[in-house]
Parts: structure tokens; C-alpha cells; sequence
């Protein structure tokens, strides 16, 4: 059960091609939709008129802002993005109609037939340029072009800067890049009078409920969302993307369903991950400890605010590090441009801030002549330490991650220095600190039917992780059931109960937890209707293998259902948190536990071609608790790899607002070829036993680990991302040619 | 037109679609997956004359007369392809999309080579790509795959 590395309940699907992706959905009568977007990235809208594409045969209907009421608003705090664009653009690739038809070729036809007119205006594209006077202004009620600052105030920074003996200044930048599921955004929508049911590749079925519901003005329970296992999301899929362009859609095609299934080019300006510029100045002593810290984050969110209001305020907390220092002051901006809007990219915000906090722990060991792991090992937070938030750290094993990771990487490659001709070898390491959500809560209900076999409702998103596994084990260890007797179903909000989110790593904590709870009240009910049948009391029974136990007989599950004449038993559990920071000082709980990672790196550089290759690899993650062994390994590999984009090779390059290599011929992503010659990972757990998530753990570490591993073999410092070969040329030119 | 997959005789309609189109909206074959359209991910990967073949790159009509494999024709007698169970077995897949995909191109490297050494699996499986980073199970995959082949 927990701790068995049984294969993922649905490989059979997996492998013959079966599983149902939402790409795959055929609906009766079901039409096919194609978004009209944006040419220009800031524009007023004057006309967008369908007089002539509505004439395409096959062309059932056409949005445009023209439909929309004034609830037509969404995004996570601030409500500024519209169904599609009202009278205004502010980036290239905005929806601005969307089109119903029989077929593709028709809605092509048709939206060549759409005639827009521009009235363009000045465009900014960088963070720090859209904050400086005079620069264009997206929505009018944030003139500066700020939509969020969050703030920590931990300490006093100038004493604590008084007192160091060195302070460092460095700021390392983060371009934009794209999650890049290979299944992109699709979602298809019918309504029947005021009840609408939509089936989306989401990861976060209630919020899209939720926010249809106020779009729409309709009760949350008439709005149906159905999630079929996705074909990845790491963070893309997280929030709001085209499901309420598909519902409006929908509302106009006499109650036949439409889908929307985006080009790979839609996915490039449909969501991005935050470019980013951060800037730490850090206070050290020379008896190797640190006095302060500040940090300052500009994170570019795009034309919208999308999900940034809770991400900047996370990017506050993730940027941190996982080290003592007594005074901290994070500024953390979330600012508008003309781009596409920004969301979470797996590790969210802490794939860019752990970029930061650890290039910069090598930069200042190598000026301190310290050792970058001994300077890190006497600094790592252990349990019992504050966080700048002064919360209280526990079940912390950053030391152990660290540990780890430079161990996997073995003894030194001998000979240490290369054959001439053969590049340089050196070795680098990073740890990451990430807190998860806050406040959320998941609940979930088990049915019992007097066969003994057990369903388990979880609106869990399951998109690759195994998430539905693990919870069929999770389900399986606390009842007391074999794995083949449980079957799980959702998400489905018509019948699967409340979950927040399936990201940030928290479905196998907080899910987890709620499947216990809803286990131990089935076990409770089961040992209440067995007591008299087994004639022992309740406290003296116990489940095993579909039995309530007791000392000398027992009764399966479905007996004690059917001498009870019941046909099932339902039962329901709920795990919560609801934690936060004051919003002024940032002090208060940011997280119910923390994600903890390491990775340490070998390089080799090729200082002819600049070209990088990673010899291995070696990375940990603190799991708690592990409930698949082999498939937690293969999470943390996989990070491991997803990681090698962002740190060697992701960037999304605009020009002018327009993305210049919007497909994966010129945006690359880690191919067969790119992994590391060896790379090995393990989980770390505790005594405590607390079951995390560790979906993103071993990923932020990478960029620095390998980009400290540069430095130490070739003596150069790349500080932004992502470290391509052309970097690392013009960095040794200059290094020889001072 | 007539074409042959997965052993069947299939009429068509004519008309310059993808192969990847007829696959998945005429023939109901959803196995084979559109990644990126443009040849780059090899999610749409099939076999046309035992050669790994883009179905979003080629054009119906180009593969009249050929023997077209795709993912739903590996079974036999309701037996997973060797290679299939080597990716169970090995865990070598999550989210899965790419999966058929890799599953036909690991198909005809060991066709092509019967006993790939693990850069050549590296060089052959280059045009496959796995966004969720199940590369080194993939690798464990084929090369148990191919002692059972």
C-alpha cells in the first residue's frame, strides 16, 4: 500500500494510446471554435465587425466584446482580464472573437472575413521600463503600471547591514518561457437553458466553477466542470485560461456544445512564465555568517493579472532562502506589460528566485574563500529556526538534501582536469526553499458498496503525477482494502466534492489528508455495524484486506453491509488550512509545511564552443513521507530535466510584442539527448511521517547548481538565464580582454 | 482512397489532409497525438512501411499503398506489445501524451537495430520529446524491450 511502487492504476490506457485526454472528446453536434486574436500588443479596438465572416456557410455564430456583460471580468484578486477583448488590446495574441463553426476550414474562412481596425497605442514590454514615469499606462486604475507590491520587514536592515563585514550586490534575470505541456489548452462548453457543463484540461475544476458562476451570474451548482486526465500542466493549466471564452461561446450556439483545442502558437500567448529581475543585497560577516538581506523582484506579469496576486506575494516568500539571516526586506513587485499574462511554471516563482539566492551563495563564498558547500552547511535552517516570517520552522532537512545531493555526485571525476582539448569539469550545488498554499482545503467522499468494493470521489486533477495512485494507496493503507477494490472518479463538480487546486505540490498532503479522514470515518461506521456481528466491542476491532479483524473471526465489507441490509455506506473527510501574512510586514505562516530540495551538478565546458555538458547530476527532495517509491523518483527526475530548459535553454524572444518562435522547432525543450550522462535522486524521509507532495522540488536547484558548477570550472559567472552557449563564449572573451 | 492500417483496409475521403487528420478524425485512432504540428515532437509519431514517419507532416495521399502502423495495431490477441509492458514495467511514462509515440519510434529502432547501444537508443529517440522528464526511464524501457523483442 503506502510505501509500494505499484505501476500507475491507468498504465494499461497509458500505453495503448486509450487514455481520454480532453483532445479526444467528441461531443453530438459538437462544433469546432477558433479564437480571432490580437495583431497588435496595445491598441484601441474602433471596430470589429462579423458582418462578413457570419456569411461563411458552416459559420454558426461569432463572439465579441459586443456580447459581453459588465461581469465579464476575471483573474485571481484583480478582475481585469475580459471573456475576450471589450475595446481595447494589450498584447499580441488577445482574444478578440471567437467563432463557432461546423468545421476548422470554415472558421478559418470566417475569421479571414472578420474586419478589425487598430488604433494602436505605445506598448511597453519591460517590467522595470513599464514602472518609470511617462511610460504607457495598461488599466487606468494602476497608473504606474503596479498591480501589486508585496512586503516583507523582518529585522532592522540598515543596523544589520552596519554590521557586516562584506555586503554583495547582484541581480540575476529570468526571461519569459512557456510551460509547454504537450497537450495544450482545450475545453469544450454546452449549455442546457441556464445549466452549463464544461469539460477543460484544468487543474483546478472549482476555481474554473467558481469563476463562470460570477462571469455568468449563475449558482455555482449549475455550473458542471469535468476534468479528464491531462496530458501534463506544470503549473500552465493552474488557473482561469480559455473556459470562459468557450462558455460565452457557447451561450450563442442554440445549446450545441463548441471545443476549443489551442495551436501550439495559441499556448505561447495564452500563458508564460514570469520574466523576472531580482535583485539581492546581501550583509556577511567574516566568521562566515549572514546579517541581512534584501531583496527586490520585478516580475513581469504580462497584459493581465491573472494569477499574479497570489504569485508575487509567494515569490516574496520563495526568495528568501533557506538560510539564518537575522534582517530581511523583500520587495516584490508584480507589474503590467504588453505581454501575454503570466502564471505559474512548475516551482512556481521559485524557479526563478532560487536562480538568485543560490548563484549568489557561490558568488559570495569564492570572494569570502570559503568552501560554497561548507559556507551553505553552516548557514541551512534546521528545525527549531525562524523564518523571516518569524514562523517557526519545522520537520526541515535541508542539511540532509544538501548532503544528499553532493554524496549522490560520488568522488571527484578523476582525472579532475580534462585532457587538453576536452573542456573544463567543475562542480556546483543549489537548495530551494518553497512554501506551498497558504490557505486551502480539500475534501473528499468514499462510497461503499455491499460488494466490498470501494469508490473514492476526489475533484484531485490527475495530469501525469500519479496523483490518482497515490490516493487509491493513500485510501488503501487507512481503510484497510486491497488496491483492486478501489476505484477512483472525478474530478467531475457535479459529483466529486470541493478540492482547491491540484499544484503548488499539495494534493498528496492535503488530499491526502482529507482521504485519511474520510477512511477513518468509513472505518468508525464499519466497526459500529460489525461490533454486534463479531460480538466484540468497536474499540477492538480493526480493518484488514476488505475485514473488519477481531481477535478470532472477522466479516468481510460487503457482509457487514449486507447483514445490515444496506446496499453502500458513504462517507466524507475534509483536510484544511488557513494560514497568511499581514500584508504590510509579511510576518505570520506562509505555508503548513515546507518544500525542500538540493541538487548538485558535474559540468563539463567546452570553452571552444561554449557548449555545456551536465556529466551528472545527483538531486533530493524531502518527501516526509514517501507513498510510491518509484514513482516519487521519477517526479524527481523528471524535475531534474524539466529543470535543464529554464537553466540552459528556454526563452521566449518578442519583438515588438510579437513572440518570434512561438513552436518547438525554435523554442526548445530538453530532449533524450540534453540529460545528464548520470543523474540519480532519492527522497528523504522523517520520523514524523508527514506525507508531501514532491512535484516540484528537485527542479529550481538546477539552474544554479549548474551555473556554480561553471564558475568553478571556467572562473565565469553567468547571472542570466538561460546560460547558453553564446553567454558563456562572451563571458571568457571578456574575462581574457579585461 | 484505400488505406492500410494496422492491417485494414480503410476507405477515405480524398482531400490533402495530414495523415495525422485521417488518423484521428476519420478512423477514430485518438492513440496518435498532435504535440506541436510542425515535426519537432514526434507525438504523432506512426510507422508507415516499418520507417518512424510525423503523421501532422505527411499528407494522407502519400501513404496510399504502404502498411501504416500506429499505436492501437501493437496488441496482438489482446497481448501488450513487448515494448508496451518494457514501458509498464519500467515506469517510463506520466502525463503520456508522448507516449504511442515514443512506444513506435522505440518500435522501429529495434526493428532497424535489434541491439541499440544506449547513445545510439539516445540518438534514435532524439525527435521524441517527454515534457514531464520520464527520459531515463525511457531508456530502461527500451533496452529491457529489446531482450524481449
Amino acid at each position: 500500500m503506502i510505501g509500494e511502487s505499484v505501476p500507475m492504476l491507468d498504465s494499461l490506457a497509458r500505453v495503448t494510446g486509450t487514455l481520454d485526454y480532453m483532445i479526444n472528446l467528441r461531443l453530438p453536434n459538437m462544433l469546432v471554435g477558433k479564437i480571432v486574436r490580437s495583431q497588435s500588443p496595445h491598441a484601441k479596438l474602433l471596430k470589429v465587425d462579423i458582418t462578413n465572416a457570419l456569411q461563411v456557410p458552416g459559420v454558426i455564430a461569432i463572439l465579441t466584446g459586443a456580447d459581453l456583460g459588465a461581469n465579464a471580468f476575471y483573474g485571481a484578486g484583480i478582475k481585469d482580464q475580459g471573456v475576450v477583448a471589450v475595446d481595447r488590446v494589450r498584447y499580441v495574441g488577445e482574444p478578440i472573437a471567437a467563432i463557432a463553426a461546423e468545421s476548422l476550414d470554415a472558421a478559418e474562412e470566417a475569421e479571414l472575413l472578420i474586419d478589425i481596425e487598430y488604433d494602436e497605442l505605445p506598448a511597453v514590454f519591460d517590467a522595470q521600463a513599464a514602472i518609470q514615469a511617462g511610460a504607457p499606462t495598461l488599466h487606468e486604475k494602476f497608473p504606474n503600471n503596479i498591480f501589486k507590491h508585496a512586503k516583507l520587514r523582518h529585522g532592522d536592515l540598515d543596523v544589520a547591514f552596519a554590521e557586516a563585514d562584506e555586503i554583495f550586490e547582484d541581480t540575476f534575470t529570468s526571461p519569459p518561457a512557456q510551460q509547454a505541456s504537450l497537450e495544450p489548452h482545450v475545453s469544450a462548453a454546452q449549455w442546457d437553458g441556464e445549466r452549463l457543463t464544461i469539460w477543460t484540461a484544468s487543474q483546478a475544476p472549482f476555481m474554473v466553477r467558481k469563476t463562470l458562476s460570477e462571469i455568468f451570474g449563475i449558482a455555482p451548482e449549475a455550473v458542471r466542470v469535468i476534468v479528464p486526465p491531462l496530458g501534463g500542466g506544470y503549473g500552465g493549466k493552474g488557473h482561469i485560461r480559455i473556459e470562459p471564452l468557450a462558455a460565452a461561446m457557447a451561450r450563442k450556439t442554440n445549446g450545441r456544445p463548441v471545443k476549443f483545442a489551442l495551436s501550439r502558437a495559441e499556448e505561447f500567448v495564452t500563458v508564460t512564465k514570469h520574466a523576472a529581475s531580482i535583485t539581492l543585497k546581501t550583509g556577511v560577516k567574516r566568521d562566515g555568517t549572514f546579517t541581512a538581506r534584501q531583496v527586490t523582484l520585478y516580475w513581469n506579469g504580462g497584459a493581465y493579472a491573472d494569477a499574479s496576486p497570489l504569485l508575487v506575494p509567494a515569490g516574496m516568500v520563495r526568495s528568501v532562502g533557506p538560510y539564518r539571516i537575522p534582517a530581511v526586506h523583500v520587495d516584490s513587485y508584480g507589474i503590467y506589460t504588453n505581454l501575454p499574462p503570466a502564471g505559474a511554471y512548475r516551482g512556481a516563482m521559485s524557479s526563478q528566485t532560487t536562480w538568485a539566492y543560490e548563484s549568489q551563495m557561490d558568488i559570495i563564498a569564492r570572494k569570502m574563500g570559503w568552501d560554497p558547500l561548507e559556507f551553505r552547511m553552516k548557514n541551512l535552517f534546521v528545525s527549531g529556526d525562524r523564518f523571516a516570517t518569524g514562523e517557526e520552522l519545522r520537520d526541515v532537512h535541508f542539511v540532509e538534501c544538501l548532503e544528499a545531493s553532493a554524496k549522490g555526485l560520488g568522488a571527484p571525476s578523476s582525472p579532475a582536469l580534462l585532457p587538453e582539448g576536452e573542456g573544463k569539469r567543475g562542480r556546483g550545488y543549489g537548495v530551494m526553499m518553497k512554501s506551498t498554499v497558504a490557505t486551502s482545503k480539500s475534501q473528499a467522499r468514499l462510497k461503499l458498496t455491499d460488494d466490498g468494493m470501494v469508490t473514492l470521489f476526489t475533484s484531485t486533477v490527475e495530469m501525469g503525477q500519479g496523483g490518482h495512485t497515490t490516493m487509491a494507496q493513500i485510501t488503501a493503507e487507512a481503510l484497510g482494502v486491497p488496491l483492486s477494490a478501489i476505484k477512483i472518479i472525478g474530478p467531475d463538480t457535479a459529483i466529486t466534492p470541493f478540492d482547491s487546486t491540484t499544484s503548488a505540490s499539495r494534493s498528496t498532503s492535503m488530499m491526502g489528508n482529507a482521504v485519511v479522514a474520510a477512511c477513518g470515518s468509513m472505518r468508525k461506521k464499519l466497526f459500529e455495524l460489525s461490533a454486534p456481528l463479531l460480538e466484540t466491542p468497536p474499540d477492538q476491532l480493526r480493518t484488514k484486506n476488505g475485514f473488519v479483524v477481531a481477535n478470532e473471526t472477522s466479516i468481510s465489507f460487503g457482509d457487514i453491509l449486507k447483514r445490515n441490509n444496506l446496499n453502500e455506506l458513504n462517507e466524507a473527510g475534509e483536510y484544511s488550512t488557513s494560514l497568511g501574512l499581514d500584508p504590510e510586514t509579511g510576518q505570520g505562516v506562509s505555508t503548513p509545511h515546507w518544500h525542500q530540495g538540493a541538487g548538485a551538478a558535474e559540468v563539463k565546458v567546452d570553452t571552444e564552443t561554449g557548449r555545456v555538458t551536465i556529466l551528472r547530476y545527483s538531486a533530493a527532495s524531502f518527501a516526509g513521507r514517501v507513498v510510491n517509491p518509484r514513482m516519487a523518483q521519477l517526479q524527481n527526475d523528471g524535475n531534474v530535466i524539466f529543470g535543464l530548459g529554464p537553466a540552459l535553454m528556454e526563452e521566449i524572444v518578442f519583438d515588438g510584442g510579437q513572440p518570434t518562435n512561438p513552436n518547438l522547432a525554435d523554442y526548445s525543450i530538453p530532449s533524450i539527448r540534453d540529460i545528464p550522462v548520470e543523474l540519480t535522486s532519492i527522497c528523504i524521509e522523517s520520523d514524523e511521517g508527514e506525507m508531501h507532495g514532491i512535484g516540484e522540488m528537485t527542479l529550481p536547484p538546477v539552474a544554479p547548481a549548474i551555473a556554480n558548477a561553471i564558475e568553478d570550472a571556467i572562473g565565469v559567472r553567468i547571472k542570466d538565464l538561460p546560460i547558453t552557449a553564446e553567454k558563456i563564449l562572451r563571458a571568457l572573451r571578456e574575462k581574457s580582454q579585461p | 482512397m484505400i488505406l492500410n492500417v494496422n492491417g485494414s483496409r480503410h476507405e477515405v475521403q480524398e482531400g490533402t489532409r495530414t495523415l495525422l487528420e485521417v488518423l484521428r478524425d476519420d478512423l477514430g485512432l485518438v492513440g496518435t497525438k498532435e504535440g506541436c504540428g510542425v515535426g519537432m515532437c514526434g507525438a504523432c509519431t506512426v510507422l508507415v512501411d516499418g520507417r518512424p514517419i510525423s503523421g501532422c507532416l505527411i499528407l494522407a495521399e502519400q501513404v496510399v499503398g504502404k502498411e501504416i502502423l500506429t499505436v492501437e495495431g501493437l496488441e496482438k490477441n489482446g497481448q501488450l506489445h513487448p515494448i508496451q509492458q518494457a514501458f509498464i514495467d519500467e515506469r517510463a511514462f506520466q502525463c503520456a501524451y508522448c507516449t504511442p509515440g515514443f512506444i513506435l519510434s522505440t518500435a522501429a529502432l529495434l526493428n532497424e537495430n535489434p541491439n541499440p547501444s544506449e547513445d545510439e537508443i539516445r540518438e534514435y529517440l532524439s525527435g521524441n520529446l517527454c515534457r514531464c522528464g520520464s527520459y531515463q526511464n525511457i531508456l530502461k524501457a527500451v533496452l529491457r524491450a529489446h531482450q524481449r523483442v
